[in-house]
């Protein structure tokens, strides 16, 4: 595996500010203590609920938000550390296309403006060459010429999210963050906008971050993954391994979640007690405890070790592995009273 | 068995700035008694409109509406005035929106919101009503239902908001509940939280459902018949299992297609090419058409009409998908 980017450690602090005297001040952990492999060229998969922290991690592995405490390498190099010039030419090679194409895109630029604008911002200043770049971006993502001087308001959902992929792709990137592309956009546009970025990467040969919360979408484009809750990473490694024995038991019940239309009486349904807890005062213990349908009482305390089951498949949950020889408190093993229904 | 909504011929449109938008063309509707029917189809198809129809919810203008019939429960309520309808909503009909946020009272307590209905429609007293809401807050799975009654709305997670507008609406047992995107705004292990909730309830109180969503496996998990619509029209109606087994309609079939699966084969994903017509600007013929891998010299022409074509089918194409194959 050529690796492209890492992640040691990372995690992503944002602070909470009190706006009264009497509020306890506190940190948002939107990302805690994440460490994972990118390898050039292959489709990583970021998948989890509203407010996990997809979109925090996927602006740390770029250089967006910077990290409270961990290391990302792109390239193998420190991107914090990277002396100014070095930093802005490594931005350039990682891009991001936004969830959604109606407030991404500046309502008064035009077509040629909004591609070409990262083109610009480098400094070139060679009209016709940036026109006819620009065409030639519009065509590889099925716009046309004849789009150049219309504005976004003329365009659909679909059409927009192509012009944000347009505009991602203009200075050759090498790594793309994709932060859920579809979602915003009506059912039967997926496949198009899906199948595009796909021929993209063949032809580019891109390496993406693939955020998203429907699992069935991770499964069909995703090499490896990572399935986040409130902030970390509870399973992660090659998408094969991880479908064929999902062992997390919040992977199992996102899984439940996807459609079915088999109509099987028998089709295990899996329903997660409760709310998803604040990120602000996450649980001690694992972060999913408080909906997990088989915590124990030693869950609520003792953080799971990332280990692995098998090659390239991460899972962090006391189920799977036991409890580490630690000093256990009384009754770790027992079922969590309250969660039983 | 006599349908417990019968809605006939629903047209309606909005003249705008750059021409007529034809919002919902000739819906026909039917709800049977504790039926749960679905009414799915993309962004701007029209589901919100004619289900706020249904409810007289429309406002006329900017609107035009032309209906044949609305029965419900037994009578015709098409030229009902608001006075009459204020009796209905609420008691006999309700609706759950998608934006629990927007339809709660933020300045008022989910509890107090719960005791009017209460207290407006079955004339309640203070004390009788909130005994009710927290009853019903219980049997909607709101823990610590005493307590949380004294919350306001924006002290409650999106799930337990959409939650307490089932209470509300389940609050006076109506006959009908319209549900538009009833889940669409929650997380996916959420949305199948409050899912199970709905279909509880609605088995348990005997209330017909009309669930208006574009979500395809809200549908699989909940609806008894689904209608699918397509830029204003009904192109097919079907039994839940028959439409996700068989379904007939080109754009059903690759509406079904579209929506990943886990059985799916890596990196080919079948589309549907082009998108929805703009509303202003429909093509001549059937709607579908220059989408549609089948389209005839007919279809560019003729708008197929809904016909039948199976048990409690219905389709609307010249060349369906039928056990036969493709006529
Ligand atoms: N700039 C910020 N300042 C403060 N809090 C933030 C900031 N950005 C994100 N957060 C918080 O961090 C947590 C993670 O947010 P993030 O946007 O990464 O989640 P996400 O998984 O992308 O969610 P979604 O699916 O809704 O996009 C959330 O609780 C969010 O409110
Ligand atoms: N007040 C209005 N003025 C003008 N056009 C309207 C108005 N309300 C609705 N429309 C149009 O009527 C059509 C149907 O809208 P409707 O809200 O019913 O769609 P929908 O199927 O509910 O879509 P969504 O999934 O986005 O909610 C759309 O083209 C919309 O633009
Ligand atoms: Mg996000
Ligand atoms: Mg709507």
């Amino acid at each position: 595996m050529r690796e492209i980017l890492r992640m040691n450690n990372v995690s992503v602090h944002f602070p909470v500010k009190g706006g009264l005297p009497f509020l306890k001040r506190g940190v948002i952990q939107a990302v805690s203590d994440v460490s994972l492999t990118i390898a050039h060229g292959e489709t990583y998969g970021i998948v989890g609920e509203s407010g996990c922290g997809k979109t925090t991690l996927a602006n740390a592995m770029i250089g967006m938000v910077k990290p409270t405490s961990g290391e990302v390498l792109f390239a193998g190099k420190d991107l914090l550390r990277l002396p100014k010039e070095e930093f802005k030419k490594a931005r350039q090679k990682m891009q991001m296309i936004f969830q959604d194409p109606f407030s991404s895109l500046n309502p008064r630029f035009n077509v040629y403006q909004i591609v070409s604008e990262p083109m610009f911002i480098r400094g070139e200043d060679d009209q016709e060459a940036m026109i006819a770049r620009v065409v030639e971006l519009l065509e590889l993502v099925g716009l046309s010429s004849e789009d150049l001087y219309r504005y976004p308001s003329d365009f659909s959902g679909g059409q927009r999210q192509r012009l944000g992929i347009a505009r991602a792709i203009s200075l050759n990137p090498s790594f793309l963050v994709c932060d859920e592309p579809v979602s915003a956009l009506d059912v039967s546009i997926h496949a198009q906008i899906l199948n595009l970025l796909v021929m993209i990467q063949e032809q580019m040969k891109l390496t993406y971050v693939f955020i998203s919360h429907n699992l069935a979408d991770v499964k069909n484009i995703c090499d490896r993954m990572a399935v986040m809750y409130l902030g970390k990473v509870m399973e992660s490694g090659s998408s094969d391994r991880i479908f064929k024995r999902p062992l997390h038991p919040y992977t199992q019940a996102l899984l439940a979640a996807v459609l079915d239309t088999t109509f099987d009486e028998k089709r295990e349904q899996i329903i997660l007690q409760g709310d998803i807890p604040s990120p602000i005062d996450p649980p001690l213990g694992c972060r999913f405890w408080q909906r997990c349908p088989q915590a124990m009482e030693g869950c609520k305390t003792i953080p799971p070790e990332h280990l692995e089951v098998e090659d390239d498949h991460v899972v962090a949950c006391h189920l799977v592995h036991g409890f580490p020889a630690v000093e256990l408190p009384d009754g770790y093993d027992r079922p969590v009273e309250s969660l039983k229904k | 068995m006599e349908p417990i909504l019968k809605l006939r011929n629903l047209k309606v449109v909005f003249p705008t700035n750059f021409g007529l938008i034809r919002a919902v063309e000739s819906v026909d509707l039917d709800i049977g008694d504790r039926e749960c029917v679905a009414l799915v189809g993309e962004s701007g198809c029209g589901k919100s409109v004619t289900s706020q129809s249904v409810m007289r919810l429309i406002e006329s203008p900017p609107a035009v509406t032309r209906v044949d019939a609305i029965e419900f429960a037994g009578r015709d309520i098409k030229d009902y005035g608001p006075k009459q309808m204020q009796e209905i909503r609420g008691k006999e009909m309700s609706m759950i929106f998608q934006d629990a946020m927007t339809s709660l009272n933020p300045v008022m307590t989910v509890g107090n919101q719960i005791d009017e209905m209460y207290r407006r429609h079955q004339g309640d007293s203070k004390k009788a009503a909130r005994q009710k809401t927290v009853r019903a807050l219980e049997l909607i799975g709101l823990p610590e239902p005493t307590a949380r009654a004294n919350s306001f709305p924006h002290e409650l997670s999106g799930g337990m908001r959409q939650r307490v507008l089932l209470a509300m609406a389940f609050a006076c047992m109506p006959k009908l509940i319209i549900a538009d995107e009833p889940t669409t705004a929650l997380d996916v292990t959420i949305q199948a939280q409050v899912l199970k909730t709905l279909r509880g309830m609605q088995r348990g109180c005997g209330t017909s459902l009309l669930l208006v969503t574009h979500d395809l496996s809200v549908v699989a998990s909940i609806a008894d018949t689904v209608y699918v619509m397509y830029s204003g029209k009904i192109v097919e109606k079907a039994p839940v299992k028959d439409l996700f087994t068989a379904p007939q309609h080109p754009y059903t079939v690759g509406l079904m297609a579209a929506v990943p699966r886990l059985t799916d084969e890596k990196r080919k994903f079948t589309q549907i090419p082009g998108a929805v017509p703009h509303p202003a600007r429909k093509p001549s013929g059937c709607y579908f058409h220059p989408r549609c891998d089948y389209a005839t010299a007919e279809c560019k022409k003729e708008m197929p009409p809904l016909v039948k074509s199976g048990a409690d089918r219905e389709v609307r194409c010249f060349h369906p998908l039928t056990a036969g194959g493709r006529q």
